[in-house]
């Protein structure tokens, strides 16, 4: 029992990761229809601009705890966000929203595009920076006292201090997302565009703005993703972001893609499911080898057995 | 490049910019008597007064061009006749300045960076330099000519014939020369002049009337490619540099023409078409003999490669048949997901983490050489007294499958099939309502590609004597997408040169190595934005592309019927 208890904890927090990620997809999804392949290196960038943050503050390493949760991780989190947004905005602007009304296949690949392109120009360019170290190797992520290292013990379950971060950061979200959806004005604008662009745009809501604001919102939360996910592992790597970016994805998918509460449910199950599989599967298909083979076989199961998603009503098949 | 001048302007002074334009070509063609650089090390040596190199030589193919390009409108219209309208002169004039300083400029460049620092460079780069920029200024004064018309010249067939295999035979010698320069800069000035005089050429209208040629003797232009491409081993001494990059280029383009099927015609992206080339070449590794494969049996080649391509499909099959029913693009996840699922399967099929089938990350090497019918390709043969190498063989054996691919493509192209393909591409729910059988067809399209990188795969793994599963990445899909992309989706020559340009740059150009994928996300996008249909643009997909634009509707409209005029000598009434 403690070590289902301890296995769901875990699979909790990984799936707080995806959920947050997942966010980020399922909103421009809603929006634009566009599966923005680059929002997994958005991820990426996120945790590469926290990493920033902590160099310009001057590599502290012995704040009190305090300090740490009340400055330093806040600005960390700031930090990532705005590098995050800044790129998904630009990415936005000069790469999908040129080809807004061509055929689908184009805004696809120009992702794919994207997110090489961002991938290398960290891994190339982020060591040029005076002071900062080559991105060409993964970096270790600076450790905040008070969350790196320290755990709560529940009787036998074990809680690491960064997964509860995690766990906490998602719950947070996820009411401020509910606020932001149901009570404010842009929160509203996004949903109408989403449900009808063209009634939208005639009740004189600005798509643009809407589409823009979906991405900074994707891109806020991925920014958190990220800085947990450097809590999480210790370091973070040009390469998180494919991974990270594909079971986001198909957290999304399960939820229900276009749902943002569907993100959230979708990312949690996937993670559970995950920790679930390589604990519990007996023999050697259970190690954590093939972890990720599991995840992506429940996409494709999914995909043929409820395309809709958990939670979703959105009409999938688009031809 | 439009600067904005009015248009008054520019037809007030058409002839003085015409003959400044020439001074500037002959300023250009004037320089490559000229030293060029004060040390010798650079290019190919040009830092002599009075004696061209080679490469200046080919430089002044283009001001060449250039002057006559200018020099042939100032007769008048009078005189010129027909031929004043057939041609675009004032816009072939412009694109052949502009390429002029672009390879003025790399020339410069790499002496400047060849020898450290401007300094270096002599009075023949700065008199081209100033030459090339007076004849970009000057042309911008020109009009704009309409475009070309040159397909509508009538030609008798044995003109068009003897220009295919022209053309066939400058490609093949062009080819083998561009290959054989060893240092970066070379290949960089020899390609850009060849480029930029390519360029003029399609400018000019040559193009058009070529393709025009071509589809009237379809035969003659398949028969000469595939003879120039058998051939080009045996430009190559028994050279065996090339040889692997010509083979490395095949395989590829293989592929990428497997996946051209999925993604040009039938408008489904598959994110994880390597894992199917990876399915082909595990199983034909396995199957192969080698001391590390887990199966002891080992049946003839031909066999093989059946079974590989069957493994792949069954794979093509089971991914397939789910998920082509949610159409859209949940696939490209899904394919791109089941890349990762074969990538991991095959690093944990090592007898650690699974059962053992494939030797885990180490994958399995030492592959033999392929034996067919006793003919041993890992050995060297002599024919006509030139070497013919271990990769010139492969080179071969890529080749015949490549046309087996391309007479495959083409037939289903033009058949009911194809047509029901490019249905689907275009517009999935009228295809349907069409009585098109859109799940089969898609999955016959899913399938078929599979077996033909799984084919592909099969040679690749014997090419390559080891197989692991890191050769199979996610970056190596996105890879043959490129190709397919660049090239233009749907078309066989546009991916045969996606492919070409993709494999042989980065191993011309090892200086920017480092820089490769950034360049090549760049890419990506900027195709997309600005010629998402590709370098050869199929008819029917650059008008999908551009479904706003009536002109080009009207120019595809008028080039299909001058096409339809040429293979139907007698028109009657025809629309398209």
């Amino acid at each position: 029992m403690e070590y289902f208890l301890q296995q769901l904890i875990n699979g909790l927090s990984l799936g707080a990761l995806y959920a947050l990620i997942a966010v980020g997809y399922t909103v421009v999804y809603g929006i634009v229809q566009l599966i923005n392949f680059a929002h997994g290196e958005i991820f990426m960038i996120g945790a590469f601009g926290a990493y920033a943050t902590w160099m310009i503050l001057g590599q502290p390493t012995d704040w009190s705890t305090t300090m740490s949760l009340l400055v330093l991780l806040p600005a960390m989190l700031i930090g990532g966000m705005v590098a995050s947004v800044t790129v998904a905005l630009m990415t936005e602007r000069f790469a999908y929203r040129p080809l807004r009304n061509a055929p689908r296949l184009a805004p696809l690949i120009t992702a794919i595009g994207v997110s090489v392109f961002l991938q290398e120009f960290v891994r190339l360019f982020y060591g040029w920076v005076p002071g900062f170290p080559d991105a060409k190797s993964a970096i270790p992520f600076p450790s905040v006292p008070g969350l790196s290292g320290e755990s709560l013990q529940f009787g036998e379950v074990l809680i690491q201090m960064p997964a509860v971060f995690t766990l906490a950061a998602l719950a947070v979200c996820s009411v401020f997302l509910w606020y932001f959806v149901n009570r404010t004005k842009t929160g509203r604008a996004m949903v109408a565009t989403s449900q009808d662009p063209d009634t939208a745009r005639l009740m004189g809501i600005n798509v643009d703005r809407v589409i823009m604001a979906a991405f900074a919102l994707g891109a806020a939360l991925a920014a958190i993703a990220g800085v947990a996910h450097g809590l999480r592992y210790g370091n973070i790597d040009f390469r998180m972001g494919f991974l990270a970016g594909l079971k986001a994805f198909t957290a999304a998918v399960l939820g229900g893609i276009g749902n943002i509460a569907g993100a959230v449910v979708g990312g949690l199950v996937l993670g559970v499911a995950e920790a679930m599989a390589t604990s519990f599967i007996p023999g050697q298909f259970g190690s954590s080898a093939w972890k990720d083979v599991w995840a992506f076989a429940l996409l494709i199961l999914v995909l043929v057995f409820r395309p809709e998603g958990l939670l979703g009503a959105k009409v999938v098949d688009r031809a | 490049m439009n600067v904005i001048i009015p248009d008054d302007v520019k037809v007030r002074f058409r002839v003085p910019a015409r003959i400044i334009g020439l001074v500037g070509c002959t300023l250009m063609i004037a320089s490559i008597f000229m030293s060029w650089s004060y040390g010798h090390t650079v290019l190919d040596d040009v830092g002599y007064w009075g004696a061209p190199s080679p490469l200046q030589l080919y430089y002044a193919v283009l001001p060449v061009l250039g002057v006559l390009l200018l020099a042939v409108p100032l007769l008048g219209r009078g005189r010129l006749g027909r031929w004043a309208k057939l041609v675009a002169w004032n816009t072939s004039a412009k694109t052949c300045a502009i390429w002029s300083l672009a390879v003025t400029a790399v020339m410069i460049a790499s002496i400047a960076i060849g020898l450290g620092g401007l300094v270096n460079v002599d009075p023949g780069g700065w008199v081209a330099l100033a030459g090339a920029l007076i004849a970009v200024a000057s042309t911008l004064f020109l009009p704009d000519s309409p475009d070309p018309n040159l397909y509508r010249l009538k030609s008798p067939q044995w003109v068009q014939i003897l220009a295919i295999v022209g053309v066939m035979a400058v490609l093949l010698f062009g080819a083998a020369y561009l290959l054989n320069f060893e240092n970066a800069d070379q290949f960089l000035t020899f390609g850009a002049s060849v480029v930029g005089v390519v360029m003029v050429l399609r400018q000019f209208g040559i193009f058009s009337w070529l393709s025009i040629a071509a589809a009237n003797n379809n035969r003659v232009l398949v028969t000469s490619a595939f003879v120039v491409a058998f051939a080009f081993p045996f430009t190559q001494n028994g050279s065996d540099a090339n040889m692997s990059i010509a083979s490395q280029v095949l395989i590829f383009a293989a592929t990428a023409l497997g996946l051209n099927i999925v993604v040009g015609l039938v408008g489904l992206l598959d994110l994880g078409y390597i894992a199917f080339l990876g399915a082909g070449a595990f199983t034909a590794a396995i199957l192969s003999g080698s001391a590390f494969a887990t199966i002891d049996w080992v049946p003839p080649f031909w066999l093989t490669v059946l079974i590989a391509g069957t493994v792949s499909s069954l794979l093509g099959l089971l991914i397939g048949a789910p998920t082509l029913r949610v159409s859209g693009d949940y696939l490209a996840i899904v394919t791109l997901a089941f890349g990762e699922i074969f990538r991991i399967t095959m690093n944990n099929l090592d007898g650690n983490d699974g059962p053992n089938l494939t030797n885990g990350s180490n994958g399995i090497s030492a592959i033999p050489d392929l034996n067919f019918f006793g003919f041993d390709f890992g050995k060297a043969h002599v024919i006509f007294g030139i070497d013919i190498g271990r990769f010139a063989n492969y080179y071969w054996l890529m080749l015949v499958v490549i046309a087996i691919i391309i007479v495959v493509f083409m037939n289903l192209n033009y058949s009911r099939i194809g047509r029901g393909w490019v249905a689907i591409r275009e517009d999935e729910l009228a295809a349907e309502a069409m009585g098109v059988n859109t799940f089969a067809l898609k999955l016959l399209a899913f399938a078929g590609g599979a077996f033909l990188a799984g084919v592909a795969g099969a040679v690749k793994a014997h090419y390559d004597v080891s197989v692991t599963p890191d050769q199979y990445v996610f970056l190596e899909s996105a890879f043959l997408l490129a190709a397919v992309v660049l090239g233009g989706m749907g078309t066989v020559m546009g991916v045969l040169i996606g492919a070409t340009i993709l494999k042989l740059l980065p191993e011309k150009l090892r200086f920017f190595s480092d820089y490769r994928l950034l360049l090549f996300g760049l890419l990506m996008v900027i195709m997309m934005r600005f010629r998402p249909e590709g370098i050869i643009a199929d008819e029917r997909r650059q008008l999908e592309f551009h479904d706003e634009d009536d002109a080009l509707a009207v120019e595809i409209q008028e080039e299909m019927r001058a096409k339809h005029v040429h293979l139907n000598p007698e028109p009657k009434e025809w629309d398209l």
